[in-house]
């Protein structure tokens, strides 16, 4: 297998779509992960955006029939967690990581395809549910029994079901994704790339594939015997049968929290390589970063009940503690990212633009995380919209701004054209307004005492403003995905040509064409310290070596 | 700086100054200004409430000012360190510092410590149950009603409150400066018992009872003036969730007594009995549905539904709606499960309307046909 996976494009040419198709090239599969995830983002907006439409104004305008809007968030979160982000990242690392540590390909080529091509099927699997009677899973994307049970008031339907399965399939993805890449960074590394040289984008890799490997089968667990319960008779969760509603809770959350690591952890990666590269200078604390991830994988684990401080059944001096202390190593790595950019020489392409858009919203997801990890204080803010903003700044202002911010970045590396600078920071503007017009004064209706998961509210409740204010804002989001549509249309057909290395990079990946040939590298510059490509062009650590980018 | 002092401040350092400067006396000026209060949650009316807004405040400060120094760097190297066009050299390339590291990893250490041991301090306060309550209550909710039981210290249920809405007369009336007890049960699904003003929430978990307590203000009601709290099911328990209101009614302990005595009579007086001579029409409610679809009846002339609800733990009606479903036109009180009901109604005008039970209306709904 090893040697088949170094020359995988020497074989007969094939057409296109045939190509693409059957491909195991990492590249090609990870450029079909962004796109397959970047649909569904279009699609999980357009859930999102009918949830605001409802909201924007008291009454029910949209969802005559308020469980197609139980339907609606519920494949929102499902959509945009499992489809959108964890994916899109994947795909990111499955484009860069060989690149960046000088190898062909990843280790496992056809069981990176195999992964690959579950999700589009997941997908399909999970939004077949509104064909059904009864229509797609309403419950939630956690999902909790007793109301995902079934049940003429629980959830009677199939579209429960296939619920279930497509997240056990999208996990087995995931599970088989991260092998491959433990695989591939621990066995595939270039000569000289030392485990302390490989870039951050890579340990954060390498620390959510950890995650992924050890969490995804716990929640695994808990979906089948969910599926159980409702086809066969089984009473795991259910509590007039001898079963335990809570217990669903505590091993959804095992997994569901280190996932938010899994959808952060690859974001603060592709920060970590735009900000000293725009920047021109080093990344500061380089180990320091890697501890800070190591942490936080390592903490990860250990806060998961914070998701359940109001369930009574949750041993609380404990889980606060830790939620608290997992804000430390978090700090660190805000910290040494800001310190990066002091007195650095800033260029303010559309990547950096977006990096710095992470930094200042991921900041505030950080921070309104805190005020939930005070029990008491989560005793008034749990299950309110509070809880929605928190979650919003460190999924979207974190998590989406780095993905575009990574986007930007790489997309001359994958097409070999140059995105549009000024439609670039258009999108920008537009998606930086927009997002907070539509989470900040959810902080506001939270706190105010709006529920979660609502499809009307009293019209006296004081909550009018705040809705109408956060759905323009929803629908400025929508908006400001079209000039990144539009740019990527005419980039790919007339964008400037990129060259191997446009933006003066650090990494391996700008030390090969653009894009990169089938098996990646003709020649590796040496590997001496962790940007390779920097010493190359700028001669400090490598004096003597000859190759320099062209 | 790296500058030497001779040198001129470069015109974007001010300008960064300026903004950053901006930043950090706008910011607390606007949050601690009215124009910030909606970003405090609502005025707290129970003891325990307003020890958890002494920590929300302490945490919100802390946050503000991290905020404004975070954000305030950040700016400030946006604004002061552009590079300028045709600039190749490369500003010092500094790789990092580990007394700088261990600084700001201890200083948020320390910050997390202080709030970890003053939220664990608040939280002894708030989630403190004494063994010898003033007042103990028995929250039951079901898709998708409240009910309140009234209990005894030895746990007899003394009177029920199946009406939460303090609009129609209902709701969970306590009395002021009086330590309350609630125990919450649910025979379906998980809810979650939230008043805003009490800055708490507790779910309602199917197969245990959770606990808590609470004491109103004794400043919050007087003799003749009870004040009304709004309160809400917090976790999402299916298609009639957000229709899962509440209300508290803080009394004074002299009103509450009338007001508990009156309850008392309520449960005990019998129904009405139905106008002789209506017609009467037998319907029975199982798993969730009606096992009628349609009901025909005369126009001008009382009538009369005798309700049977098997659905053991969920509790239904049977309200008469326009055929829009949502405009009421007769009300009626619930009927718990296993419970039967003798309904009354008004004669109605000719025309289609729907029987419904105002629960579950999207399951259980038939035509009523009035000729």
């Amino acid at each position: 297998m090893a040697t088949h996976a170094l020359a995988p494009a020497t074989t007969a040419y094939r057409p296109g779509l045939y190509e693409w198709l059957t491909t195991t090239d990492h590249k090609k599969i990870g450029i079909m992960y962004v796109i397959n995830s970047f649909l569904f983002f279009l699609i999980g907006g357009f859930f999102a955006l009918g949830v605001r439409a409802e909201l924007a104004q008291p009454g029910l305008q949209i969802f005559t029939d308020e469980h197609v809007y139980n339907e609606f968030f519920s494949i929102h979160a499902t959509v945009m967690i499992f489809l959108f982000i964890i994916p899109i990242l994947a795909g990111l690392g499955n484009y860069i990581v060989p690149l960046m540590i000088g190898a062909p390909d990843m280790a496992f080529p056809r069981v990176n395809a195999l992964s690959f091509w579950m999700l589009p099927l997941a997908g399909l699997l999970l939004l077949s549910g509104f064909l059904t009677q009864g229509g797609a899973a309403a419950s939630g994307w956690t999902s909790y029994p007793p109301l995902s049970e079934v049940g003429p008031t629980k959830s009677p339907g199939p579209g429960e079901d296939l619920w279930i399965v497509a997240i056990v399939l999208i996990g087995t993805s995931s599970i088989l994704g991260g092998i491959n890449f433990l695989v591939t960074i621990f066995k595939m590394r270039a000569p000289g790339m030392t485990l302390f040289r490989m870039p951050i984008m890579v340990w954060t890799m390498l620390v959510t594939s950890v995650l992924v490997v050890m969490a995804t089968p716990v929640i695994t667990s808990a979906l089948v015997m969910l599926f159980i319960d409702r086809n066969y008779g089984g009473h795991f969760f259910d509590p007039f049968g001898g079963g335990n509603a809570v217990l669903y809770q505590n091993i959804f959350w095992f997994y569901s929290h280190p996932a938010v690591y899994v959808m952060v952890l690859p974001a603060m990666g592709i920060v970590s390589e735009v900000l000293p590269v725009f920047s021109r200078k080093p990344l500061f604390g380089y180990k320091a970063f890697i501890f800070a991830t190591a942490g936080i994988g390592a903490l990860g684990f250990s806060v998961w009940a914070h998701h359940m401080f109001t369930t009574g059944s949750v041993f609380l001096p404990f889980f606060s503690l830790m939620t608290f202390l997992i804000a430390v190593p978090t700090g660190v790595k805000m910290f040494n990212w800001v310190a990066t950019i002091f007195r650095g020489k800033l260029s303010f392409s559309t990547p950096f633009i977006f990096a710095i858009g992470f930094l200042t919203m991921f900041l505030i997801g950080g921070i309104n995380g805190a005020f939930s990890a005070a029990v008491p204080v989560d005793f008034a803010l749990h299950d309110t919209y509070f809880v929605v903003a928190h979650l919003h700044y460190v999924l979207f202002g974190g998590s989406v701004f780095g993905v575009f911010a990574g986007l930007y970045y790489w997309f001359p590396k994958m097409s070999g054209r140059m995105l549009d600078e000024t439609l670039g920071k258009v999108h920008f503007v537009l998606m930086f307004v927009g997002f907070n017009l539509t989470f900040f004064p959810m902080h506001m209706l939270g706190l105010q005492g709006m529920p979660r998961r609502i499809a009307d509210y009293a019209s006296n409740a004081g909550w009018n403003d705040w809705n109408l204010l956060a759905s323009i804002g929803g629908f400025i989001i929508g908006i400001s995905i079209l000039p990144f549509i539009w740019n990527v249309f005419i980039s790919l057909r007339n964008g400037k040509v990129a060259g191997d290395d446009p933006w003066e990079g650090n990494t391996l990946e700008w030390a090969t064409s653009s894009p990169p040939p089938p098996y990646n590298f003709d020649r590796l510059p040496e590997i001496r310290s962790e940007r390779p490509v920097f010493d190359a062009r700028h001669g400090r650590l490598t004096p003597h070596d000859e190759m320099g980018p062209a | 700086m790296s500058s030497t002092p001779r040198k001129r401040l470069a015109p974007e350092a001010i300008l960064a100054a300026v903004v950053v400067i901006l930043l950090a006396v706008l910011v607390p000026l606007v949050v601690y200004s009215g124009a910030g209060s909606s970003l405090f949650p609502p005025t707290a009316v129970t003891t325990q409430a307003k020890g958890t807004r002494g920590l929300y405040d302490i945490v919100f400060a802390l946050a503000i000012a991290i905020f404004v120094a975070v954000e305030g760097v950040i700016i400030w190297s946006v604004i002061r360190y552009r590079r300028r066009p045709g600039d190749n050299e490369l500003p010092p390339q500094t790789h990092g510092n580990n007394l700088i590291e261990i600084v700001w990893t201890l200083i948020p250490t320390v910050i997390v410590l202080y709030l970890f041991a003053i939220s664990w301090n608040t939280l002894n306060t708030v989630d403190a149950v004494s063994s010898s309550p003033d007042m103990r209550v028995h929250a039951v909710a079901a898709q998708f009603q409240w009910k309140f039981e009234y209990l005894d210290n030895n746990g007899k249920v003394i009177a029920t409150q199946t009406e939460p809405d303090a609009a129609k007369g209902g709701g969970l009336a306590v009395p002021v400066g009086k330590n309350v007890l609630v125990t919450l049960d649910s025979p379906d699904v998980i809810h979650a018992f939230y008043v805003p003003k009490f800055l708490f929430k507790r779910d309602v978990v199917p197969g245990q009872t959770n606990r808590f307590q609470f004491t109103v203000d004794a400043t919050e009601a007087t003799d003749g003036h009870p004040n009304v709290f709004g309160g809400q099911c917090a976790e999402l328990c299916g298609t009639g969730h957000r229709t899962m209101l509440f209300n508290v009614i803080a009394m004074s302990p002299g009103d509450f007594d009338t007001w508990l005595q009156a309850l008392i009579a309520k449960n005990n007086a019998t129904p009405p009995p139905a106008p002789s001579g209506a017609p009467a029409f037998a319907l029975t409610a199982h798993n969730v549905a009606f096992d009628k679809t349609s009901l025909d009846v005369q126009a001008g002339q009382p009538f009369v539904i005798d309700f049977k609800n098997t659905d053991a733990g969920t509790p239904h009606d049977v309200d008469i709606r326009q055929s829009d479903k949502t405009t009421v036109v007769q009300d009626q009180p619930v009927t718990e499960g296993g419970a039967e009901s003798t309904y009354s109604y008004n004669a109605l005008q000719p025309g289609t309307y729907v029987f419904i039970c105002s629960i579950h209306p999207t399951l259980m709904s038939g035509t009523l046909t009035v000729h």
